[in-house]
């Protein structure tokens, strides 16, 4: 039943598609520099391990206006990164989206809410860590004036790698103010909640980590000497983050970004600081 | 013989009107003192005629042009979608609610501005795409350019109260009116000093959280 009401809704929307809306191809994508200070994701200064990499997203993107307001979005991507240090975190990853967004009437300052979701393979470096990576959650958003709105939403992340280590699930609900400041300045403000498996690396001995730890298993990821075990367990992580995105032109935009992100689970509690700068273009 | 009486009547009266009709030429600027563009510069009174009764809005690149237009009330607006893919126009202005759903190529009917005042327009499809339109009780205007200057010509001789108006000008045309008295065959200059709002428009560029296809 399940299957056939998935097939009826997957035949609706592909024929509404075809027969209601025409192609509205176009590429996009960023690219740009990545930094994580703490990549072991550890409590102890001594065994964090900062690193950083390039990261690219590309995006071949369609989207579909089915109704007056109603869109449909599909997308193929690719994406990839390459760090300077710990190459077991390097990873390509081609996947597909889709993005259904309904606006209670007309124009950019109407209130919408989002359907979205990706599926696609990781394929890492340290190709344990392979394994699939999908995600599904809602949005909803309103402008509050010409300069500001609002946005808020949930995810559940999947990166499903059966009978393995690396096999972790979260939920996240998150929130972000966006700032036009100026007619080419953005400036985006944000808080996450994130509930869901972590993966905490360690030199061992850490009996208070292996307690409530529900796996471990010892890597390589940062070297043999020491040798770091990895720990997955049930973490929350509060998440601040702040990005300002800078107009180029209709095609090519800059960004900066911060990110602040404390992860614990009692007695445990590890930070990061993320920074990220990118351009993004679209054709 | 009727018939080449009567154009040269025509002829002499089109002759006497061009000598007696004044011209105004105006200045638009900002508070720094540079040039405004995409300004409506307008004139009511004097004995005021019928300008063209029908305009066209293009959809090019998926913009609007031009960006901001005046016309005479009543006048008939066409709105061609000259790309290659379909877009959505709507207004939702107190002056002229309108909508045209999804079309490709020019639709059938246009689209009447039976109402003074300023109607703002929007693609549904592409929230970047906005553009203006001055709807006037007079057919004398003109939008200015990016030296920000207009000449409105022929103008018949008569009393006029001149309004300015922009897309970002903060409070009512009203408040900056300037009147004038224009002799046959005058000539005035005027100058404006607009108070702008910021640009916050939606933009065409990626990465942004209201840009492209959110």
């Amino acid at each position: 039943m399940k299957t056939l009401t998935k097939s009826a809704i997957a035949v609706v929307l592909f024929s509404i598609a075809v027969s209601g809306a025409r192609a509205e191809w176009h590429v996009e994508g960023e690219t740009g520099f990545f930094y994580d200070n703490n990549l072991s994701n550890s409590d102890r200064a001594a065994d964090q391990e900062p690193d950083g990499s390039w990261k690219t997203d590309l995006r071949l993107v369609n989207t579909f206006q089915l109704l007056r307001d109603l869109r449909l979005t599909v997308a193929g991507d690719l994406q990839g990164q390459v760090w300077s240090e710990y190459n077991d975190f390097n990873r390509i990853s081609p996947g597909a989206e889709t993005a259904l967004r309904y606006r209670f009437g007309l124009g950019h300052l109407a209130p919408w809410i989002m359907l979205e979701n990706r599926i696609g393979y990781d394929r890492f470096h340290g190709t344990a860590r392979s394994g699939w990576d999908e995600s599904a959650g809602f949005r909803g958003g309103f402008a509050i004036s010409d300069q500001i709105a609002f946005e808020a939403g949930y995810l559940f992340e999947n990166f499903a790698v059966p009978d393995n280590f690396f096999d972790v699930q979260s939920h996240r609900l998150g929130a972000r103010v966006i700032f036009d400041l100026t007619s080419s300045l953005q400036l985006t403000v944000g808080y996450d909640y994130r509930e869901g498996d972590v993966i905490a690396y360690a030199v061992p001995p850490r009996p208070e980590i292996a307690a409530f730890a529900v796996e471990r298993e010892e890597v390589t990821t940062f070297g043999t000497d020491p040798l770091y075990t990895g720990y997955r367990f049930p973490g929350r992580s509060h998440i601040v983050s702040v990005s300002a995105v800078y107009v180029l032109t209709k095609h090519v935009s800059v960004s900066v970004g911060y990110e602040y992100a404390s992860t614990s689970h009692d007695p445990l509690r590890y930070e990061n600081h993320l920074v990220e700068a990118k351009v993004a273009f679209a054709f | 013989m009727n018939r080449l009486a009567a154009v040269i009547v025509l002829a002499l009266y089109s002759v006497c009107r061009q000598s007696s009709a004044g011209s105004l030429s105006v200045a638009v600027k900002d508070a720094n003192g540079g040039p405004v563009s995409d300004a409506v510069v307008y004139a009511e009174g004097g004995n005021s005629g019928s300008a063209k009764r029908q305009a066209v809005i293009d959809q090019r690149d998926k913009q609007f042009v031009p960006y901001v237009s005046a016309v005479q009330v009543g006048t008939s607006v066409l709105f061609p979608n000259k790309d290659n893919i379909r877009h959505h126009v709507y207004s939702f202005s107190a002056a002229k609610k309108f909508e045209l759903p999804l079309y490709a190529g020019v639709p059938a009917e246009p689209v009447v501005f039976d109402k003074v005042g300023f109607v703002t327009l929007g693609c549904n499809i592409h929230d970047w795409m906005i553009a203006y339109v001055a709807v006037l009780p007079t057919p004398y205007f003109q939008v200015t350019g990016g030296e920000g200057r207009v000449v409105l010509k022929d103008l018949p001789p008569g009393h006029y109260k001149i309004e300015v108006w922009q897309p970002r000008l903060k409070g009512a045309p009203e408040k900056l009116a300037q009147n004038i008295d224009l002799a046959s065959g005058g000539a005035k200059e005027l100058v404006f000093t607009l108070d702008l709002k910021p640009d916050f428009r939606a933009k065409r560029a990626p990465g942004l959280s209201n840009g492209g296809y959110p």
